[in-house]
């Protein structure tokens, strides 16, 4: 086989996407939904048929070059290798899944042309990132993941709230870019090239001072796309978006990107332990702010959103402890029980009548289907932590790493995960109490969940709950496949002795139980929302969008308003209409003179005669 | 360096070129009775421009330093003014550019009904003064088609153009023809300073490039091209002209304006300011890319306090042309063939968001954000071009303006980072007004009645103008291998 | 030459003043038309003395030419006088300023 076909697993989605763009909406809607799954699904199975190119160090493909200027060559090249390729099949394999939940939730959406093609696009521009060979062309995938978002978020653009989170999301990432187009303009500078291999091989050769700066330069570019402080505003919002792109783009594959860019560059990034402890401190300080907010959210989706961000929080903290496979772990359970909770809150907010509100839901099990419960359940599980789910095993991975961190700084952040653990399953179990205990307070009559929307939970929620197998730890017998998998790639190799490990454990699993706990006391039975002033704050999210507001936006608008209107228009254009308006006076002055009597012109002609002649009589004079 | 040509093509190519559209506008003038003729024949002849442009791209293989084809013969002798028209790599882009966007221009200009062969005949005029421009190698023959090139444009705004027609075409034509007057003081003064020098009098550019001048005397000089250039471009801050006469402007002004007007004022210091004057060149580089950086920002501001589409997209173009100053400003051959990589893609999508918004005029009757409202909903086919379009404004990677920014900024990395730095904050700005003016457009909940979608005709504009601006992001280098040799030569000249 | 340049170009010279005078303080068109005449006359004058003080021709040719010039000024000016004032009614120079800026 030809190893040019790897391109066949991006452009299948991209071609998919074009047709249903173009011709969706003249295509018979069944058409352009099977066109749909049938991309994502084809490109997974593609993952899977290339599977064996990625052993060996990976395999390049190279389609033609971009730009070519000087020394500047870059080329549409793709790099398939042991980091890619389980991600490839994560990506593929989730949005498939929920491909066919989407078929059944926009069943009565008349744009599903657009929306279907926006799917595609987006599937198409993530695996551009996880497959780009060089930084430009992860670039590309970068700002498509968030083109597609902002439409996505936006889609049903009548009410101008979803494109305002539309546009927030494409602004906050954006800014974020800017970082990471710095930091890609000054690798090319000290490396003479983009290519992501090359630049890891080379990284030893950059002086640490800069490494540093280029690590917090990537940092934040990361930070951008994967809503971590302190560009996190915009992923909450996004929840105006309907919910299979929530389940898609804002939890299992484009809010990772970040932390697969930085697990991508890891070589380069692991240089510098300044950057490192930095990166440590952002995802710890994210998964403990965006948990804390999850308290206190009504809104079913707003809960899951915020505890993406928390949970992407964790993964930081793995890649800043040194541990490749622990974020990419925890990036892959994740993605599996989070899409599930998505969908599975997707069909709870058809069941409540299109409510979203968490203090209108209550006794949702028994008003469809009872396995919705279950899937529900188990998902939530895996994201507290629950003993022996997939969640459990990963974020254990993590916050060992994080113990077992020689810096004792690190040690100050094993607290905050640890904290924010409990946080987690109390918020968790609050949402499932809220959703599924007690009586209805809704009144909304609830719509009927058809069966594309049931069943495709369930395979997520299985693997989800079953992810732990893919990396067990040694301790519980397992033969940690993903990190030997990874090979060089993995990044630190743990070896903790069994003392620690046990302790840990218990502490983990204790504070999850007690969260649980505590969620059951407060939460069994509620029937209103009790809002102090706390609660307020954490609502609003520590009010950052207030704080942002305040001190970005508006100083923006008023510099916009000041060099429009008073730059442009009072002092350049002042300066043109005055002395436009000079010259006209100077006319009308002038044109007194004229008086249109001819004695006035022939004496004052004498008279200059005179002059004339005075003037060179005294020359002759002297 | 013009002399030793050795690829003479025997037939006079680029005379037809410049002087069809001549012909064909003497003809619209011969013959306004019929509004039908007339379109056809615009139409008819700026498709055999276009043609014969493609035909020297395809056909011509450039010489060792760098020119496709060359024709010279004296013309005014008593002041050695010759007719010397030659085209290198940098012409052929901006004319390969200049010939399609003039195909867009008639089509554009169908809905045309008050004189229409005058105004067939104005945009033929300004086709061929365009050309000229950019295929002129003596000054004398530059500064004649650089006021060619005027004349029919303030034409077009002060006739066709809407309410402050008038005082708009006024100031846009006065603004450069200042200019433009201390540019022939410039040429003649660098004229006799080169003849008393050699004996020899020129008005080729390749000659005066020759001339010994004192730092004193340059500066002079090139403050006068500088004058003609810094406002065409425009420059910040001579750039309020722009968002008046484009607001003003009639559709295809606005469009011929943006896309290849402008154009000109940069070609002009690539080609003529640069060369001639290279010690003052490269000692007021830092100044040209601070008052860049200004631009970027300053114009990108603007733009997003902006209600009126066309002045938002006039200062969207001051800003695209301070990225484009600032890769000059860089010196590097990435930066310079990303910088005229930028303002061919810069024609492209600003054109094309411009003939959009003429399309949605027809329509909606307005240009007004805080009056659009929800497009998408009663016009899917226009609104998606219209967002195609603009996302490859704010510089989305695979569309048009990308390649050029990113090359502009990598070659700038390599000489003054702090620029390429600013450069790309300021290309978030971009995004900022971009995004509002997507926002009010197409989404929210449509405020009109019906609204029709596009029409054959509109099609027929925007499809070619989609394909560039896709081809322009995915494969670049059509446009940028014919730059390599005259980037390479032009920044030779300079340490 | 019996007189002397002297004189003559005295007498050019008031008779110059005389016309000029006349030209500017009178209202009448017509009294106007007679300073221009008389300050031609002056510079006839001129010409005529200066040929014969320096023996030369030319200043008698020039005279010549100045007599057929005068003719054909006062030809025209008079024909517009007639129209002037079949046009207005009235002869007075100021009446008729509409090249007034």
């Amino acid at each position: 086989m030809n190893e040019t076909l790897l391109f066949l697993i991006p452009l299948l989605p991209l071609v998919c996407a074009l047709l249903n763009m173009v011709f969706g909406m003249r295509l018979p809607r069944l058409f352009t939904e099977t066109l749909a799954v049938t991309g994502v699904a084809g490109s997974c199975a593609l993952t899977l048929l290339f599977w064996d190119y990625a052993t060996e160090g990976g395999t390049k493909a190279v389609l033609f070059n971009w730009l070519d200027s000087g020394t500047f060559q870059i080329a549409f090249a793709l790099n398939f290798d042991r980091l890619a390729a389980p991600m490839t099949l994560m990506v593929t394999g989730v949005a498939t899944f929920i491909h066919l939940y989407a078929v059944g939730y926009m069943h009565k959406d008349a744009d599903y042309g657009r929306f279907f093609g926006l799917l595609n696009l987006f599937v198409f521009a993530m695996l551009t990132i996880i497959l780009a060979d060089n930084l430009l062309v992860l670039f590309l995938g970068w700002e498509g993941v968030g083109l597609c978002s902002y439409a996505l978020i936006g889609f049903w653009y009548q009410k101008d709230q979803n494109t305002r989170a539309g546009t927030k999301a494409f602004l906050v990432t954006r800014s974020g870019d800017v970082f990471l187009g710095i930091a890609l303009l000054w690798l090319f500078a000290l490396t003479g090239t983009l290519t992501i291999s090359e630049i890891n091989a080379l990284a030893q050769t950059i002086s640490p001072g800069v490494v540093i700066a280029l690590t917090l330069l990537l940092l934040v570019g990361a930070c951008g796309k994967s809503a971590q402080l302190p560009l996190m505003t915009w992923l909450a919002d996004a929840m105006a978006g309907p919910t299979p792109v929530s389940a898609l783009i804002h939890a299992a594959t484009m809010v990772t990107a970040g932390v697969y860019l930085l697990c991508r560059l890891f070589p380069l990034i692991s240089l510098s332990a300044v950057g490192m402890t930095a990166i440590t401190a952002v995802g710890a300080l994210t998964a403990l702010y965006a948990a804390t907010c999850a308290l206190a959210q009504q809104e079913i989706k707003r809960v899951l959103a915020y505890s993406t961000m928390s949970q992407i929080g964790y993964m930081f903290m793995a890649i800043g402890a040194g541990t490749v496979t622990g974020a990419m772990f925890h990036l892959l359970t994740h993605a599996f029980f989070k899409a599930a909770l998505f969908m599975a809150a997707g069909a709870v907010i058809h069941l409540a009548g299109d409510e979203n509100d968490l203090f209108k839901m209550g006794g949702i099990g028994r008003r469809g289907p009872q396995e919705l419960f279950w899937v529900f359940l188990a998902s939530a599980a895996c994201l507290a932590g629950i003993p022996l789910t997939g969640g459990f095993f990963s974020k254990d991975g993590i916050l060992l790493a994080v113990f077992s961190h020689p810096d004792p700084l690190y040690e100050f952040f094993w607290l905050i995960g640890m904290l924010t653990a409990l946080l987690t399953s109390f918020y968790t179990f609050r949402l499932v109490y809220l959703i599924f205990a007690g009586r209805s307070r809704g009144r909304n009559q609830p719509h009927a969940v058809s069966r594309l929307m049931r069943w495709p939970i369930w395979p997520l929620t299985i693997l989800g709950l079953a992810a732990g197998l893919i990396n067990l730890p040694a301790f519980f017998g397992g033969q940690e496949w993903l990190h030997h998998w990874y090979g060089k790639l993995a990044g630190q190799t743990l070896t903790p002795d069994h003392h620690t490990e046990w302790l840990l454990m218990i502490i983990t699993s204790s504070l999850v139980l007690i969260g649980w706990a505590v969620a059951h006391f407060y939460y069994r039975n509620v029937e209103k929302p009790r809002l102090n002033w706390l609660a307020i704050f954490l609502l609003q999210g520590w009010r950052t969008d207030r704080l942002i507001e305040q001190l970005l936006i508006r100083p923006f608008e008023a510099m916009a308003r000041f060099c429009a209107l008073g730059c442009d228009r009072v002092l350049l254009d002042g300066t043109l209409d005055g002395s436009a308006g000079l010259a006209k006076s100077w006319g009308v002055l002038a044109r007194r003179l004229v008086t249109g009597r001819l004695s006035t012109y022939l004496s004052a002609f004498a008279w200059g005669f005179l002059i004339f002649i005075g003037w060179f009589l005294l020359r002759l004079l002297k | 360096m013009i002399n030793t040509v050795d690829t003479l093509p025997a037939f006079p190519w680029l005379s037809l070129m410049v002087f069809l559209p001549l012909s064909g506008a003497l003809l619209c003038l011969l013959h306004t009775r019929s509004e039908r003729d007339c379109r056809w024949l615009g139409l008819t002849v700026a498709v055999a421009t276009f043609g014969i442009a493609i035909w020297l791209f395809l056909s011509q293989q450039p010489n060792a330093s760098g020119w496709f084809c060359v024709e010279d013969i004296e013309w005014i002798g008593r002041f050695s003014i010759r007719y010397n028209l030659a085209m290198d790599g940098i012409a052929l882009v901006m004319v390969l550019l200049t010939t399609f966007l003039q195909i867009v221009s008639m089509l554009l200009a169908w809905p045309v009904r008050r004189h229409v062969g005058l105004f067939f005949a104005l945009l033929l005029i300004l086709e061929s003064g365009l050309l000229g421009i950019f295929l002129a190698q003596d000054l004398i023959l530059f500064y004649l088609f650089w006021e060619v090139a005027l004349i029919p444009m303030f034409f077009l705004i002060g006739i066709w153009g809407h309410n402050r027609r008038h005082e708009a075409a006024l100031k846009f034509f006065l603004y450069t023809l200042a200019g433009s007057l201390f540019m022939l003081l410039a040429i003649i003064g660098l004229y006799v300073i080169h003849g008393d020098q050699t004996g020899h009098y020129s008005f080729l550019i390749s000659d005066l490039a020759r001339t010994e001048l004192t730092l004193r005397q340059e500066y002079l000089l090139f403050g006068g091209f500088l004058a003609a250039f810094a406002i065409k471009s425009p420059l910040v801050p001579f750039h309020t002209w722009l968002p008046d006469a484009l607001s003003e402007a009639p559709a295809v002004g606005s469009l011929d304006l943006t896309g290849l007007l402008i154009k000109t004022g940069v070609y002009g210091l690539i080609r003529i300011a640069f060369p001639l004057f290279p010690n003052a060149t490269s000692e007021c580089l830092p100044i040209f890319g601070t008052f860049a950086l200004v631009a970027l920002f300053h114009a990108g501001w603007c733009a997003y306090h902006q209600d009126d589409i066309k002045r938002l997209l006039a200062y969207s173009s001051i800003s695209h042309l301070g990225l484009v100053v600032l890769g000059l400003a860089a010196w590097t051959f990435t930066a310079w063939q990303g910088s005229l990589l930028l303002m061919v893609s810069h024609g492209i999508t600003t054109g094309a968001l411009l003939a959009m918004v003429a399309m949605i005029r027809q329509r909606i009757a307005t240009r007004n954000l805080q009056k659009l409202s929800g497009l998408w909903a009663q016009a899917p086919c226009l609104s998606a071009l219209f967002l195609l379009f603009a996302l490859a404004s704010l510089g989305l990677p695979g569309l048009a303006n990308f390649s050029g920014e990113i090359l502009v900024l990598i070659g700038t990395f390599q000489t003054r980072p702090i620029w390429a730095i600013m450069g790309i904050a300021g290309v978030v700005f971009a995004a900022a007004y971009m995004l509002r003016l997507i926002q009010r457009v197409l989404w929210g909940e449509p405020t009109q009645a019906e609204v029709a979608d596009l029409s054959p005709r509109e099609w027929l504009i925007l499809i070619p103008l989609a394909i560039l601006t896709v081809w322009l992001g995915i494969y670049p280098a059509t446009f940028l291998k014919p730059l390599e040799t005259p980037v390479l030569l032009a920044l030779g000249g300079l340490p | 030459m019996i007189v002397p340049i002297g004189h003559v170009l005295a007498c050019s010279a008031a008779l110059f003043a005389i016309g000029l005078t006349c030209a500017v303080i009178r209202r009448q068109i017509i009294m106007i038309l007679i300073g221009v005449e008389i300050m031609l006359n002056a510079a006839a004058l001129a010409f005529v003395g200066g040929s014969a003080f320096w023996q030369q021709v030319d200043g008698q040719v020039f005279v010549v030419f100045l007599m057929a010039i005068t003719a054909a000024e006062v030809a025209v000016a008079l024909a517009m006088v007639v129209y002037l004032h079949q046009r207005k009614r009235t002869m007075i120079a100021d009446e008729f300023n509409r090249m007034s800026g």
